[in-house]
């Protein structure tokens, strides 16, 4: 058991989310940053798709029940080696404390955060506010049931830094034209690539409002149709939404360009008045990219 | 024609159509369910809204132009007829913050906006949004009403509200720019449910006033 001491400011927990669910407005959730969160899982030795917990620039205070084996990953805490297992003691009491760089750390304990299953996922849905243990972000006096070791024994090495993205900006963000690229004036996207964006202090699990100082992009509403992650919405103001793991499964607004999977979690840990620029890439390079990053998840450390 | 466009590396979105029509969601929820039994290789899910579909796939199974290919295949071939079902009621109690100003903007009483809306049959066109949130249409001429100018941050679940020529009901406490008239206390959405959202695209529903 591990007993939540203060719930920092966003804390829930996380797994591979509700994907396949959209069709009754169920976003697919998740850990917002999958690769730190999958690297934390490796490390622990559980299962890829465990349920962690995710913390949101100030991490929460907790108090391990029983010895145990943790890894946190993402965003850089001061509090404790990252990238690596430390073994926690019995009745120790573990405060993450601040996040810089980055804005999301991945604790993974070994044997999964084992709150019940909603819907077939642990994953906290903000929108329904259901899942996650509480229906809500971790508060103190929680309490959070470590699930049985299933997995490898726990590394002993570090995850090397070589195999590790960024989690400081400026951020370049690869995006693939589509789906409602046409709507917009020929050159759009191609303005868009060149411009230095913005990361406004709106920024969730949701989304991140963005905007693109010295481009005013020309947009209208169009018939609803489904969002997937990464959707790059553009307002009738100009501004950017990109949704993320926990977007809106339908909307209004057109998509000029979406961003690939294998980085989705630079958008997890960007700030406000970081810059972004997207790269317009194609399908060959998505696919790259995927491959590259799941080559590092193979690796034997 | 349909229009077939990626949307990012793992999902193609199909647009058959860009208005609401009721023929368009009939051929949507066809291709949807020749999808759904056909299986498709690498096909993960579908989503259906108004007159576009969402279909995420497998990018280590198919990839873009493969499933494309297959789904042209069946453009002009899935038959589009909605098919009829029960007619669920709505008790509905009209008493919204903004059903005085919807009056001031139709130049109806708050009884005609309560009657224009209350008589007649409605279309599920999507749910989405965010959980069970139910789009239904098309509302008469005479109740379309842009949104609000600035989206309330929370409006409360079981609130009915309007905007164009679309009504919708709230199932979740969310943020909303559509101009709330009425409520139910009806339950549509219960994660502990199977399936979890009460309506899906193609049920016909109707508001009932109640007291």
């Amino acid at each position: 058991m591990i007993e939540v001491i203060d719930g920092g400011r966003w804390t829930t927990i996380q797994d591979r989310g509700r994907p396949g669910l959209e069709r009754f407005g169920i976003p697919p959730g998740g850990a917002a940053d999958w690769f730190a969160a999958r690297v934390a899982n490796e490390l622990v030795g559980n299962r890829p798709h465990a349920a962690l917990i995710e913390c949101t620039a100030t991490g929460p205070t907790l108090r391990f029940d029983a010895d145990g084996v943790i890894a946190v990953t993402g965003g850089q805490v001061a509090s404790l080696a990252d990238w690596r297992t430390v073994r926690v003691g019995r009745g120790s009491t573990l405060a993450v404390g601040t996040i810089a760089p980055g804005l999301r750390t991945y604790m993974a304990v070994r044997g999964g955060v084992a709150v019940p299953s909603v819907l077939g996922s642990r994953s906290f849905c903000q929108l329904g506010a259901f899942g996650g243990g509480f229906g809500r972000p971790l508060a103190a006096g929680d309490r959070l049931p470590a699930g049985q070791a299933v997995g490898h024994e726990p590394e002993t090495e570090p995850w090397p830094p070589s195999h590790r993205l960024p989690v400081r900006g400026p951020w370049e963000v690869r995006v693939m034209a589509g789906p409602q690229t046409d709507a917009f004036a020929g050159d759009a996207l191609e303005r868009l690539g060149a411009t230095a964006c913005l990361v406004t202090p709106a920024i969730d699990r949701m989304g991140l409002r963005l905007e693109t100082p010295g481009l005013r992009l020309q947009s209208q509403e169009i018939l609803t149709v489904p969002m997937t992650a990464g959707s790059i919405q553009v307002t009738p103001s100009g501004g950017l939404i990109v949704l993320h793991v926990d977007h809106q499964t339908s909307g209004g607004y057109p998509v000029i360009a979406t961003v690939i999977t294998a980085d989705l979690p630079l958008l997890a840990q960007a700030r406000p008045a970081d810059t972004v620029r997207f790269r317009i890439v194609d399908s060959t390079e998505a696919a790259r990219a995927w491959r590259r990053l799941s080559g590092w998840l193979e690796l034997d450390l | 024609m349909w229009q077939v466009a990626p949307a990012g590396d793992r999902a193609l979105l199909i647009t058959l159509g860009t208005i609401i029509d009721p023929a368009l969601l009939g051929q949507v929820l066809a291709l949807d369910r020749v999808l759904q039994d056909g299986r498709p290789s690498g096909l993960l899910g579908t989503v259906p809204a108004y007159a576009s579909l969402l279909c995420h796939y497998d990018a280590e199974v198919t990839d873009a132009a493969r499933l494309e290919e297959t789904i042209r295949q069946l453009e002009g071939k899935v038959d589009g007829a909605i098919p009829s079902g029960p007619v669920v009621d709505i008790p509905t109690r009209y008493d919204g913050p903004d059903l005085p100003e919807v009056a001031l903007r139709t130049n109806l009483t708050p009884a005609g906006v309560i009657e224009q809306h209350a008589g007649r049959e409605y279309l599920v066109y999507c749910v989405g949004f965010a959980p069970g949130f139910t789009y239904c249409g098309e509302l008469p001429d005479q109740l379309d009403v842009p949104r609000l100018a600035s989206p309330r941050l929370r409006v409360a679940a079981g609130s009915i509200g309007i905007a164009g020529r679309q009504t919708g009901i709230y199932a979740v406490e969310s943020p909303g720019g559509w101009n709330l008239i009425g409520r139910t206390t009806l339950r549509l959405f219960d994660p502990t449910a199977d399936p979890p959202a009460r309506f899906k695209p193609g049920d016909r529903l109707r508001f009932v006033p109640i007291p």
